[in-house]
């Protein structure tokens, strides 16, 4: 597959992740038993729910929850893994201790353990899946910055810049463009996406875990639904009930998110 | 350059401040919390007592009084009681109870990926495989895991709680957790690509040239990143083991943690998230002992290797 279909490909992904969450309805359609386990046939595109709503609803408003703080966490993973290639080239060995340092103690504990403990110390009015992106972004962090290090290693740090520095370069262009564009990019980006496609499969784990023990979920508020309650009606279908169509849209929705960051991986990819 | 120790070092001084640190912090985090910590348990607009609660729960007295009654109580094997999920029975049984099924599921789940990183360090396991254990690893691990319930719900049906379901529960979850989320694809490719890039070093050839082994050269200086491959492999799987301990209802100490968050028990969450920060430490203090170990052994500073 060439770059430019992988990047055309994720680009048409993400645009319509978010361009479902930007037309998601703010609540979802009235009940209509008539059309109750409608198949995709009898109300397309998607079919519907026990109680005859559209899950086509159930999808935008999944999109609307997941779209924001996905690409927020990733934007955060990026910055560090960037500013990690580059602190690598400066060549401080304080610096590194520090980096090295802050690794060790963010990375320490495993990463959900510390996301539920967030989500429990959340104060209610600020519940959402954003914190907890920024949490889980923070905490993907240090991978991010130790990878795109070993990358500005291999470069040779700092003896890189002082060579294109001999060359008549500016700063700005060896930072910006040798080291962040030609060499970090593949790294940092797939790090970044991967985090996007973590962070949707964290808010349908946690809010399939809260509708399992039917509780509230910490990510999104009661009146909007998650791609998780879509995967719960379709889970049904082991109980002999009618909502394979359901299981089936949740299991592409999964599948395109992490297509859409095997994608961006391949058409990032160094040359 | 850095001396071989700092690192080992640094490992050894972060096991040792987690356990105490991460009870601080969720002490700290309570009290910064809007309110009276006494009233979330209790709050007084639907129940009276309140003050007698932060009274019996050592609530009274503020965050450093609670938190050093709470370590002193640990280290005797008390870790408090639950706050709402049971709400007064004391959480060393269920700490007790849930531990051990935990360590079953990360162990299990453990031993594929321990065989592909083998694998991939021998050049056992081609390298084609990489692109099958990587689609394999896509899925997330709470679809793993409810494929697993699917299984045990049709299988079992309301003997789901059995003993031989249990014991299923359990082989379906290590399978679920060791598969999802790409465990085992990224402790593969990790290793190789480690291994791959050490076996390129020079002196590697010239112990070849001198008729000797390329694993003798090459695992001294890479064991250490492969143990903080490994080490990361595990704290991925406690953390997935969160989600599969609750989708197939495994008596564990994520499922445990889970009830605490969402009931808001934060004295279970406390003696949890303690658990959870022993374990970790252990996983440090054994990384530092390898790193440690294959220092003196090679008697001299480790080379650098690709983390």
């Amino acid at each position: 597959m060439s770059r430019v279909i992988a990047g055309v490909f994720a680009a048409s992904c993400l645009a319509l992740l978010v361009v479902m969450g930007m037309f998601a309805p703010e609540h979802l359609a009235q009940p209509d038993l008539s059309m109750a386990y409608a198949s995709p046939g009898e109300l397309p595109p998607f079919g519907a729910d026990n109680r005859g709503r559209p899950l086509l609803e159930y999808a935008q408003q999944g999109a609307q929850v997941v779209a924001l703080p996905a690409m927020l966490g990733g934007l955060v993973v990026l910055l560090f893994g960037t500013l990690g290639g580059l602190l690598a080239c400066v060549g401080s060995g304080r610096v590194q201790a520090a980096v090295q340092g802050f690794g060790e103690v963010v990375g320490a504990l495993p990463r959900l353990v510390v996301v539920l403990v967030v989500a429990l110390l959340l104060p209610q009015d600020m519940r959402g899946l954003t914190p907890i992106a920024l949490t889980w972004a923070l905490l993907a962090a240090p991978g991010a910055m130790d990878e795109a290090a070993s990358v500005a290693g291999r470069l040779g740090g700092a003896r890189f810049v002082e060579a294109l520095r001999a060359h008549g370069f500016s700063r700005a262009r060896i930072y910006l463009y040798h080291i962040v564009a030609l060499n970090l990019r593949p790294v940092v980006v797939r790090q970044a996406i991967e985090t996007v496609m973590q962070v949707v499969f964290l808010e349908i784990a946690l809010s399939y875990l809260a509708l399992s023990d039917s509780q509230p979920s910490f990510t999104h508020n009661d009146s909007v639904r998650s791609w998780a309650d879509i995967l719960y009606l379709g889970y049904q279908v082991i109980l002999d009930v009618e909502t394979g169509h359901a299981l089936a849209l949740g299991l592409g929705l999964v599948g395109v998110v992490a297509l859409m960051s095997l994608s961006v991986t391949w058409a990032v990819r160094a040359r | 350059m850095q001396r071989w120790y700092v690192r080992p070092l640094v490992r050894l001084i972060a096991a040792l401040l987690l356990p105490a640190a991460v009870p601080a912090v969720i002490t700290a985090l309570i009290w910064a919390l809007p309110g009276d910590p006494a009233a979330i348990i209790c709050p007084p607009e639907v129940c009276s007592g309140t003050e007698e609660l932060a009274k019996r729960w050592n609530l009274n007295d503020g965050p450093v009084h609670f938190f050093t009654k709470w370590t002193g109580d640990a280290l005797s094997g008390d870790f408090g009681r639950s706050w709402r999920l049971q709400q007064g029975a004391p959480v060393a049984p269920m700490l007790i109870e849930s531990i051990p099924n935990t360590a079953l599921l990360v162990l299990f789940s453990f031993v594929p990926i321990l065989l592909g990183v083998i694998g991939a360090a021998t050049r056992v396991l081609p390298r084609a495989a990489d692109s099958l254990l990587r689609i394999l690893g896509l899925p997330p691990s709470v679809i793993f895991a409810l494929a697993a319930s699917a299984v045990i719900t049709i299988k079992y049906g309301s003997a789901a709680f059995g003993d031989e379901a249990e014991r299923v529960k359990l082989v379906l979850g290590a399978l679920a957790l060791g598969l999802a989320d790409a465990a085992l694809a990224g402790a593969v490719s990790g290793v190789r690509g480690l291994m791959e890039s050490e076996r390129k070093q020079r002196y590697v050839r010239f112990g070849i040239l001198r008729g000797e082994g390329v694993l003798q050269n090459t695992l001294p200086n890479a064991l250490p990143a492969i143990i903080g491959q490994l080490r990361a492999r595990v704290l991925h799987l406690l953390s997935g083991a969160v989600i599969v301990e609750v989708v197939l209802q495994i008596n564990g100490l994520g499922d445990l943690l889970w009830g605490g968050t969402l009931y808001q028990d934060f004295g279970v969450v406390i003696a949890a998230a303690f658990g959870f920060a022993v374990i970790s430490a252990a996983l440090l203090i054994t990384q530092a002992l390898v790193e440690i170990g294959v220092a003196l052994h090679v008697r001299r500073a480790p080379k650098a290797v690709a983390p």
